[in-house]
């Protein structure tokens, strides 16, 4: 095992000036700190909120139910405190603190919206899925083909090698399919389907042919990797891993960025704005605001990263107004903020899985099945209600203890049964369907509703149309009948009508394109018309695939990077 | 001594007891719940609700967990259950007869709908409300199960698994996992 054992430089005062400022220390602000650090370039890596060490700052690691005073319960302050996020039915005892503060930094719901932040270094890496899939041009060109919004301005063979970077560096499990629909990654061996998912696959793939099941795609290592250890199957990636066996930043992008000795990182940092110098055409640096003290302190650099996360990344951008951008940088178009999209969310079906009472297996898989998109890939598959895809997640289990309360029985017997009988095996599956990108699903300022720093917060207006209600009901209609012809039991189809925003997979409002009239960032993430300011994570997508998005930051940020660092050596920037 | 003598002893004891001082509860919603856990968690070969606190534990969520709302609601059904059984038998549930117990329990267990399945967290079947009942005996079962002494030592705890086998024969896990 590595050490881990870093020493972050966190007195950023003494210096005002860098090469490079990142904004965000999560999912992309990592991967553009590794690549710019280790170019040699004077980093500076703004992170809102604390500090968070690999492995010294994870004081849950270790702990089981049974060291929580309240099992991992939450109290109502606890929950007043996550009022928005608490929606999600994930924060508790032991993870709250990675979670916003939602009373201090609030937002407007003018259609229901679920916003999730996480406002300390690593941000959502910590929390996330770690599902991990590529795009294919099956993506990048719908918009072209269909006559949505406007095309992409790059294709998958300008990304396909940053994929391979990432993947060859993270280290990706999963079973090559050879799939032009989800190419493969450079995988690690794939974690193991349990007996229930291997017959279940059988079933589907014989009953409906051209539909796929596979173990999901994830950023775990199965095997030890680039000095890290493999995947131990406890399923508490949230607490931190002490095997650093699933990919964050905290655990493997910024330690390498530490590692040169050029990042220096400013934790309690609010990135206000993007300073745009009038004469010289560009940004020079950023204004941030102190978040203990409340100060506000300018730093300067060549080049500057946004990687706040999505909404706060076209944040930022609103707020960085000047002559030149009167209404937001980057905002000739008039599309910063609009175009905001997220993933269809808790729509499927379940069922109980006859057979197999005398298997078990042995430990918490951290991740599940996946069945990748089968509509809208060809001629054949053509849906004529809708336009895209989804592809479902799953798996299969085995109730153990949590069915007791609804068991028929109380007593000696009962007891005996909830100890000793892991219950029936279900199935269930969830689909995560591709949102369109519609101009007016949009966040703007709100000056009206301040946060705790007097700074103005957003009003997010985003609803499902009909588009995405559509591949719902598909969904759920192909969920039951795959489920049915699986030889299921007592099935039910679910929708929980989520809004958007459950999906955590908030993507555009800061579109790329070829088109300055129509776009904000160009083909290599660069502001139209400030060219040294990259924007690379979600708030860049010009549509969102129905597959999970953080691979794609982390290559388009890669991707970014290098070209910027290539841009400044022929001194373009 | 034999174990049906301990057994006795046991429930003896747990009868009598309130040797706890409730945070949330009063003495008589204590006894209510601590007789529930009893006798849906009795003691047997292995320890039962109350060797493991189940009934102190469910104090501390009543206390910490529910809101005020909730906590009203929470007495307003206790009553009403000790009420039901000062009805039909004349005395609080703490203070009936085993086969007394059993009788209401039963008759709870019928009349209880079930909570809706879950995926990740939430539910997606829509069910009627679960009522006091089954709502306690939910939790009892959970804070029975992750206490230290069922986790650690009579479920099959298992910490640091390895790597996931998806496939293995019950038999040679034996239990039922508490993590």
């Amino acid at each position: 095992m590595s050490n881990y054992n870093y020493n972050y430089n966190i007195d950023a005062k003494k210096n005002m000036t860098y090469d490079a400022i990142v904004i965000g220390s999560g999912m992309s602000g990592g991967w553009a700190a590794k690549e710019l650090c280790e170019a040699g370039l004077k980093t500076l890596v703004l992170e809102r909120g604390r500090i968070v060490q690999h492995l010294k700052d994870y004081p849950n690691i270790d702990k089981e139910s049974w060291d929580w005073e309240l099992r991992g319960g939450i109290t109502p302050a606890e929950k007043k405190k996550h009022y928005k996020a608490i929606r999600t039915n994930w924060i508790g005892e032991g993870n709250k603190d990675l979670y916003a503060n939602d009373e201090e930094n609030p937002y407007t719901e003018i259609k229901p919206f679920m916003w999730l932040r996480a406002h300390q270094m690593g941000g959502r890496s910590q929390l996330w899925g770690r599902q991990t899939y590529r795009w294919s041009d099956l993506d990048f060109e719908a918009n072209a083909k269909e006559g949505i919004a406007i095309d992409w301005p790059i294709r998958y063979k300008d990304i396909e090698p940053w994929y391979s970077y990432v993947e060859k560096y993270i280290g990706i499990s999963g079973q090559a399919l050879g799939l032009p629909q989800l190419p493969d990654s450079h995988f690690l061996p794939p974690m193991e389907l349990n007996c229930v998912e291997k017959d279940v696959k059988a079933r589907i793939e014989k009953n409906f042919p051209g539909r796929n099941m596979t173990i999901g795609r994830v950023a775990h290592l199965t095997v030890p990797h680039n000095g890290r250890g493999q995947c131990q199957s406890r399923n508490k990636c949230g607490m931190g891993c002490p095997f650093s066996a699933f990919f964050s930043s905290t655990s493997v992008t910024l330690p390498a960025a530490n590692a040169t000795g050029n990042m220096t990182i400013r934790p309690w940092s609010i990135a206000q704005s993007i300073i745009y110098d009038e004469h010289k055409g560009k940004a020079t640096g950023v204004k941030v605001i102190d978040a203990e003290s409340g100060e506000m302190v300018e730093y300067y650099a060549k080049i500057i990263f946004c990687n706040a996360s999505t909404l706060s990344s076209t944040r930022i951008l609103l707020n960085s107004t000047s002559n030149r951008f009167p209404n937001g940088m980057g905002n000739d178009s008039g599309e910063l903020g609009h175009n905001l999209m997220d993933h269809t969310y808790r729509v499927g079906a379940m069922g109980v899985f006859e057979g197999h009472e005398d298997k078990y297996y042995k430990g918490r898989r951290p991740n599940g099945i996946y069945i990748p998109r089968y509509w809208n890939i060809s001629e054949e598959t053509k849906s004529d209600k809708f336009l895209r895809g989804f592809g479902y997640q799953g798996g299969a289990y085995r109730s153990g203890w949590g069915r007791g309360g609804n068991m028929d029985d109380f007593g000696a017997d009962f007891k005996k049964s909830l100890l000793n009988d892991p219950g029936p095996w279900h199935f269930f599956i969830t689909g995560f369907a591709e949102c369109l990108p519609y101009h007016e699903n949009q966040v703007t300022l709100d000056t009206n509703s301040l946060d705790k720093w007097g700074q103005p917060t957003l009003a997010i207006d985003c609803e499902w149309k009909e588009n995405e209600l559509a591949l719902n009901k598909q969904i759920q209609e192909d969920a039951v009948e795959m489920l049915e012809k699986s030889g299921l039991k007592d099935i039910i189809g679910f929708d929980n009508k989520h809004e958007p925003g459950f999906g955590i997979h908030e993507m555009g409002t800061a579109r790329m394109g070829k088109d300055p009239k129509t776009s904000v960032l160009n083909a290599h993430n660069q502001v139209h018309g400030c060219e040294n300011v990259f924007v690379t994570d979600g708030a860049c997508m010009t549509s969102n695939s129905c597959v999970n998005p953080s691979l794609t930051y982390m290559a388009l940020t890669a991707r970014a990077a290098n070209h910027a660092i290539s841009e400044l050596k022929k001194q373009n920037l | 001594m034999s174990s049906s003598l301990i057994g006795l002893l046991q429930s003896c004891q747990s009868q009598a007891r309130l040797d706890w001082e409730p945070q949330f509860l009063s003495t008589d919603q204590a006894r209510l719940v601590s007789a529930l856990v009893d006798t849906i968690l009795p003691s047997t070969d292995t320890p039962g609700a109350l060797d493991v606190n189940v009934d102190v534990f469910l104090d501390l969520v009543y206390h910490k967990m529910y809101d005020e709302e909730g906590q009203q609601q929470v007495a307003a059904e206790m009553e009403a259950f000790d009420r039901d059984c000062k009805n039909k038998f004349g005395k609080a549930f703490a203070d009936l007869d085993a086969e007394q117990k059993v009788a209401v329990l039963k008759e709870a267990e019928a009349n209880s709908p079930k909570s809706g399945r879950g995926v990740w967290g939430m539910a997606v079947e829509k069910t009627e409300p679960v009522g006091f009942y089954r709502s306690l005996k939910s939790m009892a079962v959970w804070a029975y199960c992750s206490s230290e002494e069922i986790g650690k030592n009579v479920l099959n705890y298992d910490p640091i698994p390895g790597p996931y086998q998806g496939c293995v024969p019950l038999s040679e896990v034996g239990k039922v996992y508490s993590l």
